[in-house]
């Protein structure tokens, strides 16, 4: 049996490399010799590509589930004691697993993507765009054949392995979060091989974009619910009462959120103006770079220090590819640039347009903050000989203020028009959400709210949600349930999620505190107006490699149980912390120490911070408000050539109006193109 | 369908003049490409120069001060006191048997002791980096190495500004710490420092 | 009221909200300012922690050194300045230094992002000076061809390609 699972996983690794190299070479053909039918045989590659890759899926789960020990990644990270979720989970708990499920993850976009555009195959764009992402999972699957080997066998199989990372099995939900992450990553490879596709060819403001913008769409959400689960499962699970370190892992799953957010925003002055194809096309490159240049530098330990091992050639192998893809597309943005400049202009600074291109700037320059900040000790290393450090201080005092900066962009872009906006329309639309910021500083500041950093982000906060909720109040007012789906009022919700996690950012890292009390049973400690009292201490050992050591906390006359536990086959005991969530103050309890005997003291952490569920929340609402953007708005009619135009060639073009996504009038949720049917507040 | 946001009433110019930006004659986007292709490429060789090489020296405020004592006591339980080492070179070497690279280097040092043994130049202690006993004595009782191993006070770590093992500090006769050693030691390495 | 007035209204509210808002809260505790020095200086052994965040034995240690410091009533740059000079190197503290080579840490972001926003600020002036633009011919028959015959506009979106 034992070699059953290896060499059925080998030949599936096997089979996707030689069906995505045939793919690359197939396609160059057609292209290279002009000779399109030869594009009919993509389908049969992509078949090819996925039935490898869950070959090797079901090889290395069908290891795990039975224990076979010979395969050297159960040996090293599967177990008999893990249950079967966990076991399951194991996969992508090392490296060799996570870029197998890569790889299924891309296979699966690319059956997806051939479905979608089966019947347009042989459009040169669509050709390259496919030699693209065979190109891609060539080198993924390449890897597994080279230095990640998820199949190596070992001689000697152990009797039992060590078992996953005890913190990874914790929680079901948790061990679904990298697969979130992926499922994030791996899907900007399809707008980037579009990108590359229109590059190639040429055909830039053809509406390729629009194809891949609900991709693009997806991933971004499947990359948000990664983030913020990631960050849930740091606070509910790590114990040191943080959601976010900036430490590089959390940072590489940043970056391209960063730049993919920017896309999102800039791409609608495309569809709008037809302009920034060039500056478009570089952010889904950037994208799709970043989310290479960041698994590089999460997997080849190159930030760590120097005490760390990287024990295989994957971290160059991850680092030529980036190069490659850097080259690739500067070299083709180089070449192709200026035939792409599109002409126009931007008319005005206040406009709908000029506030993405701020929003554009504040989002890249924060990504570039980000890897700047991330890389520079290595920088310091090189240059200066000297060895820096740069940590959560730095990326807080460089992220407030574009946080800031992005919130007040928040509120005011939702109500700026295309074009060009009169300042009076804007102060008219502007004023009740301004006034809900003021008065929720107002209300803050008589509440004993002190310091100008939150009070700020508070309020600009506000009046960012107020700008949202204005929209969406009115395109629901004019449209029904349809003014809650289609991309500006899911997008407005999206923002409704981004101002929560804002607000509870800047109040939960303003006004923590801590304390670390050593107490006896029955002490009792008062933080931040919160009383811990210590009741008691058990032990639980149904099963003695589950040790659990817990302890009876109340806080307000609630119990908690902060605990110790032992994994199977683990040296160290994992905390467990427990966490009450409030609505004004979260308390945060993690035992240190258990005591030595049953009535001895126990170390806890008591940590006391404002707002932190208003991040999970918001990370919920801004999924909400993707799969309602995502949802089509406006499906009833198709554009209408006759009806289309007359629809917009009589409005000032002081209007948000947007014929185009809106072919149906009914539909046109957008918008307020009638300022008199506005509410004033006054 | 991007670009049908037009105002049929207003019959605009058919073709604006094309007025392409260009800097030092060369369009926008080329240079802009170029200039982060040069950045790019400036990254990827930062990245792929970096050496986690053994006997790598490293910058410590330690490196010219006097050596912090270390007291504590050995693996077979008698107790310890660096001040009796001086007079003679030092390598003081932190370790765990859970790091790999110190498993790496124990047969190096093992072998530079017992050169030493004969030149009589230098002395080796290991100072134990958060581990239990037990594993300590299995892992020297099964690898060897015959130098007393410390368990040492637990401020010894934040004295001597140890990061993660292995890390080895090279003391010299009277007492002053002069070389600091990350990420693994070789035999010769180390017999070049104490060499006089 | 008019809007004008309104809006002057709420500057000012604004304005005198937050100055009422920014005054201090009081003397910080002795606790307070151990975790907060602590959370700025970075554990030694353990990967992307804080000596705040951290159980480990090293990081117990320096939390101990600030305690005793803050006890000799030391200030909190004279504490953190302490910790730069220690063994572990000017590394052990989060905050990248602000002078040398490391400067530019701080530097370079912030001139990237004036830049940035300067060039968007040139474009606009060019903008200005160029005049509207109207459609062009090629667009005019661009568009033509996509309202007039788009056969498989899978998305209802009048798009196609």
């Amino acid at each position: 049996m034992a070699d059953v699972n290896a060499s059925l996983g080998t030949a599936g690794v096997a089979l996707a490399v030689v069906a995505s190299l045939g793919g690359v070479v197939t396609v160059a053909l057609a292209q290279a010799k002009g000779r399109p039918a030869l594009l009919k045989q993509i389908p049969a590659f992509v078949g090819l590509v996925v039935l490898g890759s869950i070959l090797a899926v079901i090889a290395m789960e069908r290891a795990l589930i039975t224990r076979d020990f010979s395969v050297q990644f159960v040996a090293e990270n599967g177990s008999t004691k893990t249950s079967l979720p966990f076991t399951i989970s194991t996969m992508w708990s090392a490296l060799e697993g996570s870029i197998l499920l890569w790889g299924l993850i891309l296979a699966g976009y690319l059956v997806a993507v051939v479905w979608k555009f089966r019947t347009r195959l042989q459009d040169p764009l669509v050709a390259w765009a496919m030699l693209t992402m065979f190109a891609v999972t060539a080198f993924f699957f390449g890897l597994m054949v080279g230095p990640a080997d998820p199949f190596g066998t070992v001689a000697n199989p152990p009797l039992d392995g060590p078992g996953p990372n005890p913190l990874l099995q914790d929680n079901l939900l948790m061990a679904f979060h990298p697969p979130m992450l992926y499922l994030g990553y791996v899907g900007f490879t399809v707008p980037f091989a579009f990108a590359i596709g229109a590059l190639v060819t040429g055909r830039v403001g053809e509406g390729w974009l629009v194809e891949t913008r609900r991709w693009t769409l997806f991933a971004w959400g499947f990359l948000t619910v990664g983030i913020v689960l990631g960050a849930w499962w740091s606070y509910e699970v790590l114990g040191w009462g943080g959601y976010w370190a900036w430490d590089p892992v959390e940072n590489a799953s940043l970056l391209p959120w960063l730049t993919g957010t920017a896309y999102l925003h800039s791409v609608m002055v495309q569809e709008r103006r037809g302009m920034l194809r060039v500056w478009n096309l570089s952010l889904l490159c950037a994208t799709f770079a970043l989310t290479i240049l960041g698994t590089f530098l999460t997997r080849s330990g190159v930030l760590d220090s120097v005490h760390a091992f990287s024990e295989s050639s994957i971290g160059a192998l991850f680092l030529g590819f980036f190069g490659l893809v850097v080259v690739v597309t500067l070299g083709l943005i180089g070449w192709r640039g200026e035939q792409l400049r599109a002409p126009g202009r931007i008319d005005s600074p206040l406009s709908r347009e000029a506030s993405f291109l701020a929003n554009n700037v504040l989002f890249t320059g924060f990504a570039f903050v980000v890897l700047f900040g991330t890389v520079f000790p290595l920088i310091a290393e090189a240059l200066d000989d000297r060895r820096v450090s740069v940590g959560v201080p730095y990326f807080n005092r460089m992220a407030g203020p574009i946080g800031l900066a992005l919130l007040f962009l928040m509120a005011v872009a939702p109500a700026l028009p295309w074009r060009k906006a009169s300042t009076e329309t804007l102060s008219q639309r502007l004023l009740w959400p301004a006034w809900f910021g003021v008065g929720v500083v107002v209300a803050c500041v008589a509440a004993g709210t002190r310091g100008i950093v939150p009070l700020v982000a508070f309020g600009m906060g506000a009046f960012a949600g107020a700008a949202a909720l204005r929209q969406v109040i009115l395109a629901t007012r004019r449209n029904g349930w349809r003014g809650l789906v289609g991309r500006t009022n899911g997008g407005m919700i999206v923002h409704l999620g981004v101002v929560m996690i804002a607000v509870g950012l800047a109040a939960s890292g303003s006004f923590a505190e801590q304390a670390e009390a050593r107490m006896a049973p029955g002490d009792t400690r008062t933080v931040h107006g919160h009383q811990v009292t210590y009741i008691g201490y058990e032990e639980r050992d149904s099963d003695p490699s589950r040790l659990v050591r817990a302890t009876e906390v109340r806080v307000d006359g609630k119990t908690l149980e902060p605990r110790l536990q032992r994994f199977p086959n683990a040296s160290q005991e994992i905390g467990k912390p427990a966490v009450r969530y409030g609505i004004g103050d979260t308390v945060y309890l993690a035992l240190i120490q258990a005591p030595r005997e049953a009535d001895g003291t126990i170390l806890l952490r008591i940590i006391v911070q404002p707002l932190v569920g208003w991040l999970w929340a918001g990370g919920a609402v801004m999924v909400l408000g993707t799969l309602l953007s995502a949802f089509p708005g406006r499906r009833r009619r198709g554009t209408e050539p006759t009806s289309a135009p007359s629809r917009w060639d009589r409005q000032h073009h002081d209007d948000d109006t947007d014929p185009t996504l809106d072919g149906d009038p009914g539909s046109d949720t957008d918008t307020d193109t009638d300022d008199e049917r506005e509410p004033v507040t006054a | 369908m991007s670009t049908v946001d037009i105002d049929p009433e207003v019959d605009g110019p058919d073709e604006a003049p094309a007025r392409r930006w260009r800097i030092f004659g060369l369009p926008v986007s080329v240079v802009a490409a170029g200039v982060l292709g040069v950045i790019m490429l400036l990254l990827i060789v930062l990245l792929a120069t970096r050496d986690p090489a053994s006997d790598r020296q490293v910058d410590s405020p330690l490196l010219g001060r006097a050596a912090p004592q270390i007291e504590g006591t050995t693996i077979q339980g008698r107790d310890f006191d660096s001040a009796t080492y001086d007079g003679r070179w030092l390598v003081v070497n932190f370790f765990a048997t859970w790091c790999v690279p110190c498993v790496q280097e124990h047969p190096e040092l093992v072998g530079f002791q017992e050169a030493q043994r004969e030149a009589g130049q230098a002395n080796v202690i290991s100072v134990v980096f958060d581990d239990d006993r037990e594993s300590v004595e299995t892992f020297f009782g099964r690898n060897g190495g015959e130098w007393p191993v410390v368990l040492a006070a637990p401020d010894t770590i934040s004295q001597w500004g140890v990061s993660g093992v292995p890390e080895s500090f090279v003391v010299d006769p009277s007492g002053t710490v002069r070389y600091k050693l990350i990420g693994g030691v070789t035999a010769q390495g180390l017999s070049e420092l104490v060499s006089p | 009221m008019t809007r004008r007035t309104l809006w002057i209204v709420l500057g000012l509210v604004a304005v005198v909200a937050l100055a009422l808002g920014s005054r201090s809260g009081g003397a910080r505790t002795d606790e307070q300012r151990l975790w907060s020095i602590a959370g700025g200086v970075r554990c030694p052994t353990c990967a992307g922690q804080s000596v705040a965040t951290s159980d480990a034995p090293a990081a117990e240690s320096i939390r101990e050194q600030i305690r005793e410091d803050i006890d000799a009533g030391r200030s909190d740059d004279d504490i953190r300045a302490r910790l730069a000079d220690g063994a572990f190197g000017e590394d052990i503290l989060l905050n990248p230094p602000r002078s040398g080579f490391a400067a530019l840490v701080w530097v370079i972001p912030v001139v990237v992002v004036v830049v940035a926003f300067g060039g968007l600020a040139l474009a606009f002036r060019r903008w200005e000076r160029i005049g509207p633009s109207g459609p062009s011919r090629q667009d005019r028959d661009l568009v033509a061809a996509a309202l007039g015959s788009d056969p498989d506009d899978t998305h209802g979106e009048g798009s196609g390609r």
